[in-house]
């Protein structure tokens, strides 16, 4: 249900809100999906390492939420998506992308396999238009849950023992991408190993009612464990660190783009995992079969830049100085003590072949300097710490 | 794999299923035929009305059958002959004034000179853009955005063909093409009944009205097709519609087609991979196949036999959304005599009298279609075909024909309720027309777009499989990225009016599909 008397403001507030608003001493707020949510509460920095070294709790309500239920759900979320979801068990969590008819990426997202015949699909982009052409000849039913279900992200080495502390019994024993519900002051409550920091973390979701109460008991709980909430800024420092693509970011949501040119298919990437073309039907396998023929137009890398200015934006070249593509994220990872940056890279550049520099300009007291740094491409994400796949989760 | 043991399995025994099933069969593929009722022809078959009285079930005039197709698969030596051809349109009016449009002339209703040569100059002007229309309809549509050489050539010859038409005809063909009809006609006329009765034959069919866009591109199909080098020429087969279709199947048969009549298709048979395999018929026979052509309409044949699950999302919803909302049903008399009409000489019943008195009466007409609801003022197309083909009705006896268009698909009261009130005002307007007509009804039937859906499986009971607009066009039709007779599932496709030139009984889709499996399956 949309909020009452809505139209009397811009923006939704989050049912974490009088919480969030609270802690936000910065006052710093990002329109997300209609809702308002922290951009910073009070340095991105140390929300960054609050997530790194402690556990930070983001409030990530505003991700779009929808349900798929019905007897064709399992038939219907294998066509949708371009990956193998009979693989995905009742109890599990899928990242999945999905494309348009041109075999191009509309959106990223996690699948989570609820209960037989029931899928939530959490993305960035409302999908319910796309979700109900696909549903055509499918007994499903397709629902926006959005503004039902509150959700934290609670992310960080001690996360864990947070959570436990808090009585859910058994947490520790969740594998990555495992669901689990627990009864939360007489309502259900689905906590699940998943999250966008590329460590340990967990993901929650509740009925609005109990969200309050809810998070009072979590930064209860959590105070001793370091735990602080963190902002968009931050997040977007720790997804880049953990190798995760934002959708109009790091590629073009195909239904938004303008110029044939400018959307990505799966392969273009670096998602091609992700892709089943064995499956005899899904939007956009005609096309990405012909694709794999042709061959792709963009190759995804992630890149470790020399030197330690970040090359947001920067075009890249070769050796001989041809434009051979853009950055779309890149930060100065304290973690990985490194430069790092994702990008797309087109022709004329050769895998093994050619030199990739970019072109980084940065500011010194108002002046705008510029350097031309060689940068190389690295295969695994730049935080990749054992404890994210230890299980039983380690406590402290 | 040689053609040779190549199995192929064509869905409905239409003119177009038949057609492309000669040619494969000619060109050495082993083909068999599958229809749903228990008389071949589809659309195009006889019907019958009451004890002793036979009517053309859906189509009844012979218009269009590409002259080509006639010669190659010899259709005289299988049987098709005329009883008339060549027929005269008489356009009734309710003073009781007729015009007679006998090919490029015009006489009647107190036509002068002057509107005798505009009648000429238009039709000259109409039959060249027409032209246009028929050299693209002779070969499969090109894909847009293809690099492949066949398509470039073709796009390369439509834009040729646009060319070479002439200045002042490429001129027309540009401002025509996407306007419509009545500005169309008010630039060459003055006079409202002319302008009328050529309006129906953008219409007839069609879900449009004179003001509707698009309404020149129906008008030009029309026109498209020639019979005996007469273009948009009339003709009634000797021994009812059937005939043509049975000539047609004795041609299919003697190339070594199959027919096997009584045999719905319950579902086309996939492999893992989507892959055709063959049919699974109503009865639970599996049929193995190794190419399926359907020559039923698209919606029918990938939403019903097909499947949505076994396609992508993207095909489902362009293929949910082609416009196929049938607008055109049928009315049959059985008569004990004769009817005399208002202004028509008796030497001119037994040809085509048409009901379009303005252009304003076809536009009111549509105006209830929009909205759900009927006029008692319908457009019709009428014959007796029993004047010209005494095998239709007993001695003395006739059957009248009439296309009754402006009788919407989806009607608000639905058919149920409204069908015997339709009858009851095609009647009345019959009688006002023809005094003295219903005293002579034997018997009385009127069949609706729903009626054409239940008996022949068309979607929508639309005539033409999808309606024949600029954006279900070319290679847009049926749908795009779908242009060129193939489906997206490997091996299944496409040989009837909802492909590339669309509908009327000139049976191109039918030969232009054969020639494009004939090309990739070899």
């Amino acid at each position: 249900m949309l909020q009452q008397d809505h139209y009397k403001q811009s923006v939704y507030k989050t049912p974490f809100h009088e919480r969030t608003s609270e802690l936000n001493i910065l006052n710093e707020w990002t329109r997300w999906k209609d809702y308002t949510v922290s951009t910073n509460y009070f340095r991105t920095d140390l929300e960054y390492f609050s997530v790194r070294n402690t556990t930070g709790v983001i409030d990530y309500t505003p991700m779009v939420k929808q349900k798929i239920t019905g007897p064709d759900s399992a038939e219907f979320v294998n066509r949708f998506f371009t990956r193998d979801m009979n693989k995905i068990a009742v109890g599990r969590v899928g990242y999945v992308v999905w494309c348009d008819e041109q075999g191009q990426v509309l959106d990223d997202g996690t699948v989570f396999h609820i209960r037989e015949n029931e899928y939530w699909l959490l993305c960035v982009e409302r999908q319910l238009d796309n979700l109900g052409i696909a549903a055509i000849g499918f007994d499903v039913k397709i629902e926006e849950i959005t503004d039902e279900v509150a959700c934290l992200g609670v992310q960080g080495p001690t996360s864990c023992s947070i959570l436990k502390a808090m009585g859910f019994e058994g947490i520790e024993h969740l594998k990555p991408f495992d669901i689990k519900h627990y009864d939360f002051q007489g309502q259900e409550i689905m906590i699940s190993r998943t999250g966008f920091s590329g460590d340990l973390g967990y993901e929650v979701c509740m009925v609005n009612e109990v969200a309050l109460n809810f998070w009072d008991d979590l930064f209860d709980k959590g105070e001793i464990y370091g735990i602080h909430p963190f902002g968009l800024d931050a997040l977007d420092l720790v997804r880049i660190e953990a190798g995760l693509l934002v959708p109009g970011q790091d590629f073009m949501v195909a239904e938004d783009a303008i110029r044939p040119g400018s959307t990505r298919s799966p392969f273009e990437l670096g998602l091609s995992w992700l892709v089943d073309l064995s499956k005899p039907v899904f939007n956009g396998r005609q096309a990405l079969l012909e694709e794999k023929k042709r061959g792709s137009r963009y190759t995804f890398v992630k890149l470790n830049v020399n030197g330690n200015k970040p090359a947001e934006g920067s075009y890249l070249y070769n050796q001989s100085g041809k434009k051979i593509g853009n950055v779309t994220s890149a930060m100065f990872s304290p973690s990985a003590k490194a430069n790092i940056a994702f990008a797309s890279l087109h022709d004329p550049w050769k895998k093994g072949k050619d030199k990739i520099v970019a072109e980084i300009y940065y500011q010194k007291d108002l002046e705008w300097n510029k350097v031309m740094e060689e940068a190389t491409i690295v295969t695994k994400p730049f935080f990749d710490p054992d404890r994210k796949r230890t299980t039983p989760a380690e406590l402290y | 794999m040689t053609r040779k043991n190549k199995n192929i399995a064509i869905i409905g025994g239409g003119h177009n299923g038949l057609i492309c099933g000669s040619y494969l069969a000619k060109a050495g593929f082993k083909v068999d035929l599958y229809e749903a009722r228990s008389d071949i022809g589809g659309m195009a078959s006889t019907r019958e009305l009451a004890d002793g009285y036979t009517v053309p079930g859906a189509a009844h005039l012979l218009h269009q059958i590409d002259s080509g197709i006639q010669k190659s698969l010899k259709l005289k030596q299988h049987g098709l002959s005329y009883a008339v051809s060549g027929l005269k349109t008489v356009s009734i009016n309710p003073k009781g004034n007729a015009l007679i449009f006998d090919d490029d002339n015009i006489s009647g209703d107190d036509i002068t000179l002057r509107e005798q040569d505009q009648y000429k100059e238009f039709k000259t002007t109409m039959k060249k853009l027409s032209g246009f229309f028929k050299k693209t309809y002779q070969s499969r549509p090109p894909r847009l955005g293809s690099e492949d050489r066949k398509d470039l050539t073709s796009l390369m010859s439509l834009g040729w063909n646009l060319r070479t038409m002439g200045q002042d005809s490429m001129r027309n063909m540009l401002k025509f093409i996407a306007i419509n009809i009545h500005d169309v006609l008010n630039e060459y006329f003055e006079h409202e009944h002319i302008k009328g009765s050529i309006a129906l034959d953008a219409l007839l069919g069609n879900r449009l009205g004179p003001r509707t866009n698009n309404s020149v591109i129906t008008y030009l199909h029309q026109l498209t097709g020639d019979l005996n080098g007469v273009q948009g020429s009339y003709a009634i087969p000797n021994g009812g519609m059937s005939s043509y279709t049975q000539a047609l199947q004795n041609a299919a048969e003697s190339a070594g087609v199959t027919v096997h009549l009584n045999s719905p298709i319950k579902q086309i048979d996939l492999d893992d991979e989507n892959k055709v395999k063959g049919l699974i018929l109503e009865n639970g026979e599996t049929v193995q196949a190794d190419i399926v052509v359907s020559g039923i309409d698209p919606r029918s044949t990938f939403m019903c036999l097909v499947g949505p699950k076994y396609l992508e999302p993207g095909i489902v919803h362009k293929i949910s959304n082609i416009r196929m909302r049938g607008n055109t049903s049928k009315l049959h008399l059985a008569l004990s005599g004769l009817p005399v009409f208002k202004g028509v000489e008796p030497d001119d019943l037994g040809h085509r009298i048409i009901n379009a008195p303005t252009m304003k009466y076809l536009e009111l007409a549509h105006d209830f279609t929009k909205y759900g609801q009927y006029s008692d003022e319908l457009p019709m197309e009428i014959i007796i075909p029993s004047i010209h083909d005494d095998t239709l009705a007993p001695k003395g006896r006739h059957v009248l024909s009439a296309i009754v268009n402006n009788t919407a698909y989806h009607l608000k009261d639905g058919w149920d309720d409204s069908k015997p009130k339709i009858l009851e005002n095609c009647l009345n307007q019959l009688e006002n027309m023809a005094p003295g007509i219903k005293k002579l009804i034997v018997h009385a039937e009127l069949l609706s777009p729903v009626d054409f859906e239940n008996e022949y499986g068309i979607t929508g009971g639309h005539w033409h499989h999808g309606e024949l607009t600029f954006d279900q066009f070319l290679m847009l039709r049926p749908i795009s990225g779908m242009a060129q007779y193939t489906s997206p599932i490997e091996s299944l496709y496409l040989c009837g009016a909802g492909a590339h030139p669309g509908g009327g009984l000139m049976g191109l889709a039918g030969r232009n599909a054969a020639n494009e499996i004939i090309s990739r399956e070899s």
